[in-house]
């Protein structure tokens, strides 16, 4: 198969992958990363030999960093698969540049966050009990309880990305493996491509297969988002006990999301040198799609506020003092990093200057776990009765885990970065031979 | 990101941080685990027939457990005197403490002390050893060195010999003390409590020139008024008062009007919770209060109040319209004249022979404690001692530190300490003899009101080396074991006999044994008559402008001497909810004007002695008065100190109760108490619910549900919790830990909000800080019908039962916490590290419930042990239906108002059942409709005068 058709090049992609050496920075960077793995290796051993107890948890603040994290993480995810799969189905120009590494980063976090919900459990080698297996004693699970739903939510998260991840791949996997100066390389890639051979029969059962599945993920990321949201708001907890809850999850989920592609988009525009892949008008794209969904999750704290308001006085009680009480600067530097300073980005000019879009991509990231931190611990504060216990703060096994699965991510996306291509080459070449073509 | 700690009326952005427990001088969790580690001692005896050395398996019964129970009548003292209890022994240990309802200091109710008895029991840092120096030597030395001192003295008629004990009012210990009284002329006995009411011996000897005990009988009171307390709280006649006033309470209730409860108090105390009528008064103005009632009461007076108190002529009236059916009780720690001034005003209303009468003390030998302990400092100041015996005291701690107690007893040449645990007596004398717990030793006591109890080993001794302070009394006098009787049953034989005729000795010893009870030996009335010239005229005032430091018993740790026990250290303060130390209690307006916030550091001076402490406004408190709860801060303590600070420090030997001149400074520094509660502001009406007398709560009628309602054919388990009988007073808490084999955390955990507790006490403020109304809420699982923890449980680790009891799969639970979550009473506790079994962690006594692991959650159960054990029992009997009152829960057992009812809802005869159909039943957050099966009955109040006439 030739890279060069057309217009575009895309064997520097191959080449990425193919290089045998990948320079200082990046072995640096894996290190970093792999020394975060340590750490989440080392966080996971003391909590299952010691117990929970090295949490800051109490009751009734009962969850903390493990609820936070997992939300947030699987926020990331899901915005991440949501905007690539809308890219795939909607046969967008973006798609090209950003939806290979849009995939990734959604698996990356799907693995961070599935991480949570498993050591979170008291006794978490009891985790496959929500499984309906055919248990002796014929006890099944609640399936009533979200936690089941959640269950399954997030099992359906795991094995859609995957696909979506993967069968956007093979193609490329295919390329690789012709390509492939080493032995070793040419069967690894070959196993992968599954005997992909590019003719048409291929090509059509592929495009069939992509967009069959990346339909798949609309609705499923959709429901398990609104899992995760339900966990919380079938509770009698009067802050979370809310019908906007999921919309709510849903919807300030795809700025942090948003925000992490486009970081990611700078960083491998700077290190890969990929600029003529993911061009200017790419990352003008990208930035003013950020900007507006940080719109859309204003509207949603708007609706927050006014909902609230018009609530019964237990759950307004509750809001005011999610946003005014002990936890109030998570909830407001929420609003700030997820609403507010996104909507810089309608400045063209600042869409293009990465010290601009960095931060505020790793801003609405942050300010996305700020509100999932508002919300598992600053919606306890106020409950049917009044607080007996002490409020919740994490404690550094906690700051170590949540390092330690951010380790995992990069490591994870430092890998994809240097085994598999980076952005999708045959959307490349479709796209490019597409636009040659009349 | 916060910094005020808690304070009920703050406004919402004024939360309490979570404490830090480093700033807290408090035991590490380790070594709360070692000291909690009683527990673990408690569980391998309960186990220990068992051969292996497993520990508790945590699903079933322990192997070689035998299912037989034995109970054994006996009793434990507290400032010397009796309250009947029941022990129950399992496989030859002693496992759990129930109050004795035959004994009238109990009626089958327990306080929190009684209940925390059986974990001293098993405590490992007791006393093992006897000691010389410190070092343990073998207990054929020490009696050598008692047999030596005894010839050693005899040759001298006994001349240098002094014996420090406490209170005593046990018959056999006092006649082996006057025997070696008379065996050594020349010795003298010295008794000394750090809470003995000197004052009210004091009043008594004013107004009646004797000391005359004062019995109350507060089931016929109509009116009470308290002066300093001294009714609802923990003491040795506290189960039976509260008891009488509950049924005082409950006539009123049904006739329609409240009997009254008037206080006129400084500290915030049970008794002024539960006040009708509550007046803040400083110490130093108790005394001219009461001047001004006894002088509207027409009480002939040395001279008159200075000026009269506003409140004084309604309190008086109030008094004065119940008549004989009225009593004046004065508190613990209250001056000589206001125990005279009760006495008088009781006199004035005719009260003897109907809500009080008259006896001898129940003590051996009534005496003035502070001045009996000063006369020994004097004593051996000026040399005169040279063998001092103390027996079950420990006044190296708790002696006023002027009298310089440490020192004069090192330089004795003969000391000799024996307690349960090395304690700084212990340390300071030359010899230290271990002492045996009550459960495992013979003696006998004597109840608040007489009447005695013989008290039997209710356990094999667990402590090789130690004696009974009998025991050591009757070495001392060369005398040694004769027959097959062990020495300790046989003195108190001894002492029965010549109470008893021969004839009848077995039998009355073996009813006495069985009852815990010895018939006819409740004091008998003896007159008592106004003496001219009691009235020793109004006492100087104090200095203008200074701080009144109030010393006070700790609701937990009493003296100082439970400071070992870690369930009474864990247990949240009644009113303070504090654990795991104490703090300098003021009123939130002199905080306020010191510019002190909760937790702030402050220096106390008190006549050239300080103390550093965290200040800790309490809302209710006298202003311009510091309230220092004693016996915290014990540096010897197997617990490494516990937490808090030793008031004993600051205390005066003249001044012990209150002392004018405190100076107080802020350090600057922070040392935030552990504080279990973080109540910042209460939605009252819903939780809290209170009516007129008659008055019935609207009925709450269930909305729709989406599920089918469940039948529940046969029995259907409920209970009922009666607010206006509830006193707060705890019992039910250690009740329930000591049944359920409740873990104790630690000062850092119960900081970090992790303590375990199955049933809390709340403790609610309503009203105005400087005088709130204060309603307290025990909380157990409520046991919902349509229960939401159940429903958000993934793997149905809890689920309901036939008989509508909410249950808790621990094997099945894999910790999600969600239940928790959905939980609108958070009553649910998860298990944070291995509490139970982990490494030297706190293991537990019933080998009847379970332990729970690491990462399950638990939490109440409604005993469901015991309605097994009943169940069992009934069928055994051919019953398929248990009878209403076969099962008791455990805190219902302990209860000394009997305001838990629990039982069959079914059964429309049952009390409980009966109690839900009363008009002031409701439903904690009713409006949920989870239909909890624990409702409440809601408090009452009136006019505090009482009705209109």
């Amino acid at each position: 198969m030739s890279g060069a058709q057309g217009g575009i090049d895309t064997r520097r992609i191959a080449d990425v992958a193919l290089a045998p050496r990948f320079g200082r920075g990046f072995l640096a960077a894996l290190a970093a990363a792999a020394l975060g793995v340590l750490l989440l290796c080392y966080a996971v051993v003391v909590l299952l030999v010691v117990g929970l107890g090295v949490w800051g948890t109490n009751v009734p603040f009962v969850w903390g960093f493990d609820l936070i994290n997992y939300v947030w993480w699987i926020g990331i995810a899901n915005a991440a698969s949501l905007f690539a799969a809308v890219l795939v189905i909607r046969r967008h120009g973006l798609r090209t540049a950003v939806n290979r590494f849009a995939e990734a980063a959604a698996l990356a976090a799907v693995l961070a966050a599935a991480l949570y919900p498993i050591l979170h459990l008291g006794r978490p080698w009891l985790f496959w009990w929500v499984f309906p297996y055919p248990a002796t004693y014929e006890v099944w699970p609640q399936f009533r309880s979200a936690l089941i739903w959640d269950f399954w939510g997030i099992m359906s998260h795991v094995v859609v990305t995957s696909l979506f991840w993967y069968v956007g791949l093979i193609p490329d996997l295919a390329t690789l493996r012709d390509r492939a100066r080493r032995e070793w390389q040419r069967r690894v890639y070959g196993l992968f491509a599954l005997g992909w051979r590019g003719s048409v029969q291929h090509w059509a059962r592929h495009q069939a297969a992509y967009r069959l599945v990346a339909a798949l993920v609309l609705p499923l990321l959709l429901a398990a988002q609104t899992i995760v949201a339900l966990e919380f708001a079938v509770t009698l907890v009067p802050d979370w006990h809310q019908a906007r809850l999921p919309v709510h999850v849903v919807g300030t989920g795809i700025p942090s999301g948003l925000g992490v592609v486009l970081v990611l988009a700078v960083l491998l525009r700077a290190t890969l040198g990929l600029e003529r892949y993911i061009d200017d008008a790419d990352m003008d794209l990208l930035g003013r799609l950020f900007a507006a969904s940080a719109l859309a999750c204003a509207l949603i704290y708007a609706g927050e506020i006014v909902t609230a308001l018009l609530e019964n006085p237990r759950t307004r009680e509750a809001f005011l003092s999610r946003a005014f009480g002990d936890y109030a600067p998570l909830y407001w530097g929420a609003a700030v990093l997820t609403t507010l300073l996104p909507q810089l980005l309608w400045w063209r000019r600042l869409r293009h200057i990465p010290l601009v879009t960095v931060p505020l991509g790793l801003g609405a990231a942050a300010g996305v776990w700020l509100d999932r931190f508002s919300l598992v611990a600053g919606g306890l504060v106020r409950d049917h009765l009044p607080r007996i216990g002490p409020l919740y703060a994490p404690t550094a096994a906690e700051w170590i885990l949540l390092i330690g699965t951010l380790g995992l991510f990069v490591l994870a996306l430092l890998l994809f970065a240097r085994f598999v291509p980076v952005i999708s080459m045959f959307e490349t070449r479709h796209e490019e031979s597409e636009r040659e073509a009349p | 990101m916060r910094e005020d700690p808690p304070r009920p009326w703050r406004a919402l952005h004024a939360l309490p941080e979570p404490p830090q427990p480093s700033a807290i001088p408090a035991p590490d969790r380790r070594a709360v685990l070692r000291g909690a580690a009683a527990s673990l001692a408690l569980a391998a005896a309960a186990g220990c027939d068992a051969p292996d050395n497993f520990g508790q398996p945590l699903y079933s019964r322990p192997r070689g457990v035998a299912r037989e129970v034995s109970w054994f009548a006996t009793a434990l003292e507290l400032e010397g005197l009796g309250r009947g209890v029941l022990v129950r022994n399992q496989a030859g240990h002693a496992v759990k403490v129930e109050g004795n309802p035959a004994h009238p200091a109990s009626l089958g109710a327990t306080d929190t002390y009684m209940q925390a008895a059986i974990l001293s029991l098993h405590d490992p840092y007791r006393s093992r050893h006897a000691r010389e120096g410190g070092r343990p030597r073998p207990p054929l030395a020490a009696e050598a060195a008692l047999a030596e001192a005894r010839e050693a003295l005899a040759a001298r008629g006994g001349a240098g010999l002094r014996i420090l004990t406490g209170l005593v009012a046990s018959p056999t210990l006092a006649r082996l003390i006057g025997e070696v009284l008379d065996a050594f002329p020349g010795a003298a006995w010295h008794q000394y409590g750090p809470l003995a009411d000197d004052g009210a011996l004091a009043g008594a000897r004013l107004a009646f020139g004797a000391p005359v005990a004062v019995l109350p009988d507060l089931s016929r009171a109509r009116a009470i008024l308290s002066l300093g307390g001294g009714v609802l709280e923990e003491g040795p006649a506290q189960l039976r008062l509260a008891r009488d006033w509950a049924a005082a309470r409950e006539a009123g209730r049904r006739a329609g009007h409240l009997p009254s409860l008037l206080v006129a108090e400084a500290t915030p105390s049970l008794t002024g919770a539960k006040a009708d009528r509550r007046l803040v008064l400083r110490p130093q103005e108790i005394e001219p209060f009461a001047r001004a009632v006894a002088a509207a009461l027409g009480v002939p007076l040395a001279a008159p109040a200075a000026a009269a108190h506003p409140d004084a002529p309604r309190i008086a009236a109030a008094l004065r319209r119940a008549g004989p059916e009225a009593v004046v009780l004065a508190g613990r720690g209250q001056p000589a004249a206001v125990h005279a001034l009760a006495h008088a005003m009781n006199v004035a209303l005719d009260a003897p022979g109907t809500t009080l009468r008259y006896a001898d003390s129940p003590y051996a030998r009534p005496e003035e404690a502070g001045a009996s302990l000063r006369a020994l400092a004097e004593a051996m100041a000026a040399g005169e001692v040279t063998h001092l015996l103390v027996l079950d005291a420990n006044p190296v701690h708790t002696a006023p530190p002027e009298l310089g107690l440490p020192g004069l007893i090192r330089r004795l040449p003969f000391s000799l300490h024996a307690g349960l645990y090395l304690d700084e007596t212990g340390l300071a004398c030359r010899w230290h003899l271990p002492l045996r717990h009550p459960f495992e030793a013979w003696g006998d006591s004597r109840a608040f009101d007489g009447t005695a109890t013989i008290r039997q080993p209710a356990t094999v001794p667990l402590v090789e080396a130690a004696r009974g302070a009998e025991e050591i009394l009757a070495a001392l006098l060369g005398r040694r074991q004769e027959g097959a009787t062990g020495l300790g049953e046989a003195l108190v034989r001894e002492t029965w006999r010549a109470a008893w005729q021969e004839a009848e000795f077995e039998a009355r010893w073996r009813a006495a044994l069985e009852e815990g009870v010895v018939e006819g030996t409740a004091l008998r009335d003896r007159p008592a008559r106004l003496r001219e010239g009691w009235d020793p005229g109004p006492a100087p005032a104090p200095p203008a402008g200074t701080l009144a430091a109030l010393f006070a018993p700790d609701p937990g740790l009493w003296d100082g001497a439970m400071a070992e026990n870690a369930w009474l250290q864990e247990l949240p303060r009644p009113l303070t909810r504090l654990a795991w130390g104490n703090a300098a209690l003021l009123a939130p307006s002199t905080a306020e004007a010191l510019g002190l916030a909760p937790g702030d550091e402050v220096e106390l001076e008190l006549r050239g002695r300080r103390l550093a402490l965290p200040a800790w406004p309490m809302p209710g408190h006298a202003p311009d008065t510091v309230t220092l709860p004693l016996g915290h801060g014990r540096p010897t303590a197997g617990l490494e100190g516990g937490g808090g600070f030793d008031a004993y420090r600051l205390r005066p030997a003249d001044a012990p109760w209150t002392a004018h001149g405190l100076v107080l400074r802020r350090t600057g520094g922070r040392r935030m108490p552990i504080a279990t509660d973080h109540h910042h502001e209460i939605r009252g009406e819903e939780i809290i619910r209170t009516v007129a007398p008659g008055e019935e709560l609207p009925p709450h009628r269930p909305g729709p549900s989406f599920y089918p309602p469940w039948p529940y054919p046969g029995h259907a388990w409920g209970m009922a919790i009666d607010l206006d009988s509830c006193i707060g007073c705890n019992a039910c808490v250690v009740a329930c830990q000591a049944e359920n084999n409740i873990p104790v955390v630690g000062p850092e955990e119960v900081a970090r909000g992790r303590e375990m507790h199955w049933l809390r006490v709340e403790r609610y403020f309503i009203g105005a800080p400087e005088n709130p109304d204060t309603a307290f809420q025990p909380v157990p699982c409520m046991h919902c019908e349509k229960a939401p923890c159940e429903v958000v449980c993934p793997v149905n680790a809890t689920v309901h039962d036939a008989e509508g009891l909410n249950t808790m799969i621990y094997p099945r639970c894999i910790g999600t916490r969600t239940c928790s979550n959905n939980c609108p009473y958070k009553v649910r506790r998860f298990n944070w590290f291995d509490y139970a079994r982990g490494g030297d962690g706190v293991r537990v006594a019933n080998p009847e419930v379970p332990l729970r692991i690491r990462g399950v959650i638990e939490k109440c159960t409604y005993c469901v042990q015991r309605i097994g054990a009943a169940r069992a029992q009934a069928r055994a009997e051919g019953r398929e239906r248990l009878r209403d009152g076969e099962v008791v829960t455990a805190c219902a057992q302990a209860c000394p108002t009997q305001a838990i009812l629990f039982g069959d809802i079914n059964d429309p005869e049952s009390a409980v059942a009966r109690a839900k159909r009363e008009g002031r039943n409701y439903a904690l957050l009713g409006e949920l409709d989870v239909r909890p099966r624990t409702t409440y009955l809601a408090r009452v109040a009136q006019a505090p005068e009482g009705p209109a006439a």
